[in-house]
């Protein structure tokens, strides 16, 4: 499976007037393509504060100490505003808390869904024709350099190729958008048909019915192209005339006898249409805009076929093979330049390796450095080394904060010591405060130091493992892929989103989950809905951009269980289909368990029991997932249920043992001493306690849980048997 | 079980309608009736939007209601007059179409009665006698909103006292710390603030706050679905704890369905304003009768993943379900105790599949 996400690390704290609030300690996880993973925990443990910091969206007054959170070989710590753009929303979307205040009050629904992809819209236009453009210069600039060599007549032809690429490939794009319209026309009118014929043979149409019969009426009229519906174009276009006038008079009547035939039949021809072979528009692209001659009239496959011939024979092939060898020229240069940053690299670690920092010499390192890793960066890769992208910014960014932490680190201590000299006044003079001295807020600079390494270091490894796999790059594939990638952006150029579209689109969405009557709702405002409403406008609009990664930060907490269980399936649907990864924030284990592959424990800023969720529900070895278990009913409980005694620890003065001992009646001294490591149980279960040490004393869960468990199993038993 | 059969409150075709603009009307709660006995707990369980807490919220006066009673103690607390005035209304169109002198006569007569009773039922919603009243005491959902961030915890519980008529600042501070200590919150957090405190504590103070009168009737809305589960646990523990203590009597509206099965004795499913089944916890858990309720409790996520995975959830759909197009529905009883909203055809059916 492709790891989708990496948390390495992360460490966060806040600063407020108090101290310092550790909000997330050292936490690590990784999550795999299509997985869920649920994160669990009391309110205050920093399961919230981590989804904001995968997304970018933390506090103002928060500090990210240290810590990788690797997306796509980015680094989402690192990157700059500016590319978080790009990713937040549309790689990486989020479902918020509470659907009351997520939604703005005085927009109607339909502009909150369709603001996004607007601008999005528009953005990513003017984004695939940047990269369309350069792309397509830079594979020429590379193909002159790599075979033409000097050679102007043979430039010029290299050239020539690119231009006529460019040039069919906006026809292909062109064709195909029509055929897609009068194709989802056609798919649509189809199940709006099935709807309506349903609902008219009960009798019983319901109040968008009027609707639909438009829809499918406008819907039949676009389908009427070439390649969809077209010998039985004419006969569709007179059934479908004045279909709603005909719907409006036996509503009136409440007889539909006549009707329904009609709209079998529209469905039938539209079904036909839409089962049609598809034509490869790509190769006809080509046919149509340089053979000057007509399309020849045959059956779709032979068509398909004969373009094939045509296009390799005439331009693909040479033009393939002109690609790959600039690619390897492009490639190999990129390798010379790793090995010679590499050198670079590792003479400039030694800069940031002394006890104090010189700021000159390491501005000057680090701008040395970014020079010989930037020389390193293929053009003519697809997916972009963002490692190398990344590496001037980041470095850049831990010098300055450890030049500026050497000032603010002398102030601070210099408050300390002040409200410690207070303190102890007070105590001296035999009262005792109510307040506790917060230790000071220093950076640590070492910490600094280290990151700075470990950058470095990490790049150095990233280089020599691409150097190492340089034997293995299959060309061929790769020069197929960048032919994709040019269709794909020229696509990109042509689908422009206008209100219209992004209106249909949305409409689509907001039947996708699940919300009746979407042509009305769309013009109403966020109060008109329920908070089961609100909820799925809100997923929706996370969907809008189509992530790569869904998060959702207790998206159910508010709402009641048929909702929370229509909104989870949704999810879970969403999911299957468009292969969603899912961070999963809840505090109640019941979701959990219906959602969750792996589960993450929460508590006090550190995650204290890992693993998959049959490991967590039956097999939980950590007190605190103990007292989670036990302290929600489930419907056959009836002793009393075992509460968690006291609150989570003030997170300015963290506790020095196990942060949950105070609240554990298993602690034994060595929680309030020390903190226990992740003791690993099988290769997918992990927790953080002392209880699991070869010294600790057997403990066995409490007994509410076990009966539950045992009282499962035979449930299981009995439906099985 | 709950021993004593007492009836403690009585709601009979309770109506509660909103206006919703351009002339109509949200059927918020429709023709609901039921019964609490003394000392037992009531759950209330619906989908958001169904009607739960407005009626709870009508019970304790909080909206005049449209139409039917609530008697509390026997005595009428709540009347509605929409049911007098539509029978007024039918009666003398009829009146108007009617020849035959004996028809008029008693026509007549019917509209004289109906006044009357609209006369007593509005007397009734209006005198109610406000020492009944106070017994009934609401603890409500968001213990954020629901406490006035401007006054000490001491005030807020102490409100009801004051209100009542209790001057005496010594009386009142040792009933205030009294309910403090019951809660389990400490003398000292009385001078404070709400927002001193976390969310189970501020429930705490909710529920001090509503016991401070000795009700005899708690309305408890949805007072645990803002907390976390642990403190869900520990709000969940003290209200049971109070209710062997003082043999409280408790409506609980909630939608989670594994603590309403935990906590309540009976249950009343509601759907879109309908009391649609009604019955004991366990027999409603083990026999659901209404297809929504089947629905609702194939809804219920509990922790067990192989369990989960494969529960399906049963979607209810009233238009599939019911055809109520001839034969009208009315909530009846199937079997001793236990009541479902269904017409002749399904009421037969349903009798078929208990006795098979």
């Amino acid at each position: 499976m492709e790891k989708k996400l990496q948390v390495r690390n992360l460490r966060i704290s806040f600063r407020t007037s108090n101290g310092k609030v550790q909000a997330v300690r050292d936490i690590n996880f990784d999550l795999d393509q299509g997985e869920t993973l649920a994160i669990v925990g009391e309110s205050g443990s920093g399961k919230s504060v981590t989804s904001k910091a995968i997304l970018g969206i933390l506090a103002g007054n928060s500090i990210v100490e240290s810590g990788e959170i690797i997306y796509d070989g980015k680094d989402l710590l690192k990157i700059s505003e500016e590319d978080f753009h790009k990713i937040r929303g549309d790689k990486i979307a989020m479902i918020f808390q509470d659907p009351m205040s997520s939604l703005n009050p005085i927009i109607r629904i339909g502009r909150q869904l369709t603001e996004a992809m607007l601008l999005k819209g528009k953005a990513r236009q003017r984004e695939c024709r940047n990269t369309f453009n350069t792309y397509l210069k830079n594979l020429n600039d590379t193909m002159i350099e790599a075979i033409a060599k000097g050679d102007s007549a043979k430039a010029a032809e290299l050239t020539a190729n690119c231009r006529n690429f460019d040039k069919f490939e906006f026809k292909h794009i062109e064709l195909e958008k029509k055929y897609k319209m009068a194709h989802e026309a056609a798919v649509e009118a189809v199940s709006d048909l099935d709807t309506l014929i349903f609902e008219c043979e009960k009798k019983q149409p319901s109040k968008d019915a009027a609707y639909w019969v438009k829809d499918v009426e406008v819907r039949s009229k676009e389908s009427v192209s070439d390649y969809v519906v077209t010998d039985e174009g004419q006969e569709l276009l007179t059934l479908s005339r004045g279909l709603s006038s005909a719907f409006a008079s036996a509503r009136k009547d409440n007889d539909y006898s006549v009707l329904l035939p009609r709209m079998k039949k529209i469905r039938d021809i539209l079904k036909r249409a839409v089962a049609k072979p598809v034509p490869n528009f790509f190769r006809m692209g080509y046919y149509v805009t340089f053979s000057g001659k007509p399309l020849p009239d045959m059956p779709v496959e032979e068509l398909n076929a004969f373009l094939l011939e045509y296009l390799n024979n005439n331009f693909m092939l040479a033009f393939i093979d002109d690609a790959k060898i600039a690619l390897k020229y492009s490639a190999d240069r990129s390798y010379k330049a790793m090995q010679e940053a590499i050198k670079e690299l590792k003479d400039g670690k030694s800069v940031f390796d002394k006890a104090e920092l010189d700021h000159k010499e390491c501005k000057e390192t680090a701008d040395r450095l970014e020079a010989a890793v930037k020389a390193t960066i293929d053009e003519l890769a697809i997916t972009k080394d963002s490692l190398s992208y990344t590496f001037g910014p980041a470095v850049r960014q831990q010098i300055e904060n450890y030049f500026k932490a050497i000032h603010t680190n002398v102030k601070a201590v210099k408050a300390y010591e002040r409200d410690k000299r207070k303190y102890d006044r007070i105590v001296a003079s035999g009262k005792k405060p109510e307040w506790e001295v917060a230790d000071a807020a220093v950076t640590d600079l070492d910490l600094i130091k280290k990151n700075i390494e470990r950058i470095i270091d990490r790049l150095v490894e990233h280089y020599e493992e691409l150097l190492a796999t340089s034997g293995n790059r299959d060309y061929d594939k790769e020069t197929v892929g960048v032919i994709d990638f040019l269709m794909e952006n020229a696509s990109g150029v042509i689908e422009k989103i206008t209100k219209r579209i992004a209106r249909d689109k949305a409409i689509k969405l907001m039947d996708e989950v699940g919300i009746a009557e979407p042509h009305k709702r769309y013009n109403q405002y966020p109060f008109e809905f329920s908070g089961g409403m609100r909820q799925r406008i809100v997923i929706a609009i996370a969907l809008a951009a189509n992530p790569d990664i869904l998060i959702c930060d207790e998206p159910t907490t508010a709402l009641d269980v048929t909702i929370q269980s229509q909104i989870l399936e949704l999810i879970n649907k969403l999911k299957e289909e468009r292969q969603l990864t899912v961070i999963f924030i809840t505090h109640d284990l019941g979701v959990v368990a219906n959602m969750a592959d792996r589960v993450a424990v929460m508590y006090a800023g550190k995650i204290v029991e890992y693993g998959t969720s049959e490991d967590i529900f039956y097999h939980a070895a950590h007190p605190y997932t103990w007292a989670l278990l036990s302290s929600m009913p489930d419907l056959d409980t009836n002793e009393r249920l075992e509460a968690i005694p006291g609150t989570p620890p003030n997170m300015i003065y963290p506790p020095k043992g196990d942060a949950f001992a105070p609240r554990n009646k298993y602690a034994m001294q060595i929680d309030f001493e020390k903190q226990p490591p992740m003791f690993k149980i099988s290769d997918s279960h992990y927790a953080a306690t002392w209880l699991l040490h070869p010294d600790a004393p057997k403990v066995e869960p409490p007994k509410i849980i076990q009966d539950r468990i045992r009282r499962m199993q035979e449930k299981r038993g009995q439906n099985n048997g | 079980m709950v021993d004593n059969q007492e009836t403690l409150l009585k709601v009979e075709h309770l109506c509660q309608y909103f206006k919703a603009g351009g002339g109509f009307e949200t059927k918020a709660v429709d023709d609901v009736s039921f019964e609490i006995k003394k000392g037992e707990v009531f759950g209330l369980v619906g989908e958001s939007g169904c009607g739960k807490t407005t009626t709870g919220r009508s019970i304790i006066k909080l909206y005049d209601i449209t139409s039917g009673s609530v008697y509390f103690k026997g005595q009428r607390i709540c009347a509605g007059t929409r049911s007098y005035k539509e029978a007024i209304a039918k009666a003398k169109k009829e009146l108007a179409e009617a020849k035959d002198p004996a028809e008029k006569e008693r026509l007549n007569k019917l509209i004289a009665e109906q006044k009357e009773e609209m006369k007593k039922a509005k007397e009734d919603h209006k005198h109610a006698d406000p020492k009944l009243v106070t017994q009934i005491q609401m603890i409500f959902q968001d213990p954020i909103a629901s406490l006035d961030p401007r006054m000490t915890v001491r005030d807020i519980i102490a409100e009801g006292l004051v209100i009542r008529g209790e001057r005496n600042k010594e009386v009142i501070d040792q009933k205030v710390y009294e309910m403090l200590e019951l809660v389990g919150l400490v003398k000292e957090h009385a001078t404070r603030y709400p927002h001193e405190f976390s969310g189970g504590q501020r429930q705490r103070i909710g529920v001090a706050r509503s016991i401070i009168m000795n009700p005899e009737l708690i309305i408890a809305d949805e007072p645990v679905s803002a907390l976390d589960v642990s403190v869900q646990a520990q709000v969940i523990n003290l209200l049971n704890d109070l209710r062997e203590r003082f043999g409280l009597t408790i409506m609980f509206i909630a939608h989670d369905l594994s603590v309403v099965k935990y906590f309540s004795d009976r249950i009343g499913v509601m759907y879109f304003g309908k009391m649609v089944e009604l019955a004991d916890s366990d027999e409603l858990f083990a026999h659901p009768l209404h297809p929504y309720t089947k629905s609702l409790l194939s809804a219920i996520p509990l922790p067990d993943p192989i369990y989960e995975k494969a529960r399906k959830r049963i979607v209810y759909n009233p238009l599939a379900e019911h055809d109520y197009s001839v034969d009208k529905p009315s909530l009846r009883e199937v079997s001793p105790g236990h009541f479902v909203h269904c017409n002749d055809a399904e009421f037969e059916r349903i009798q078929k599949e208990l006795n098979a």
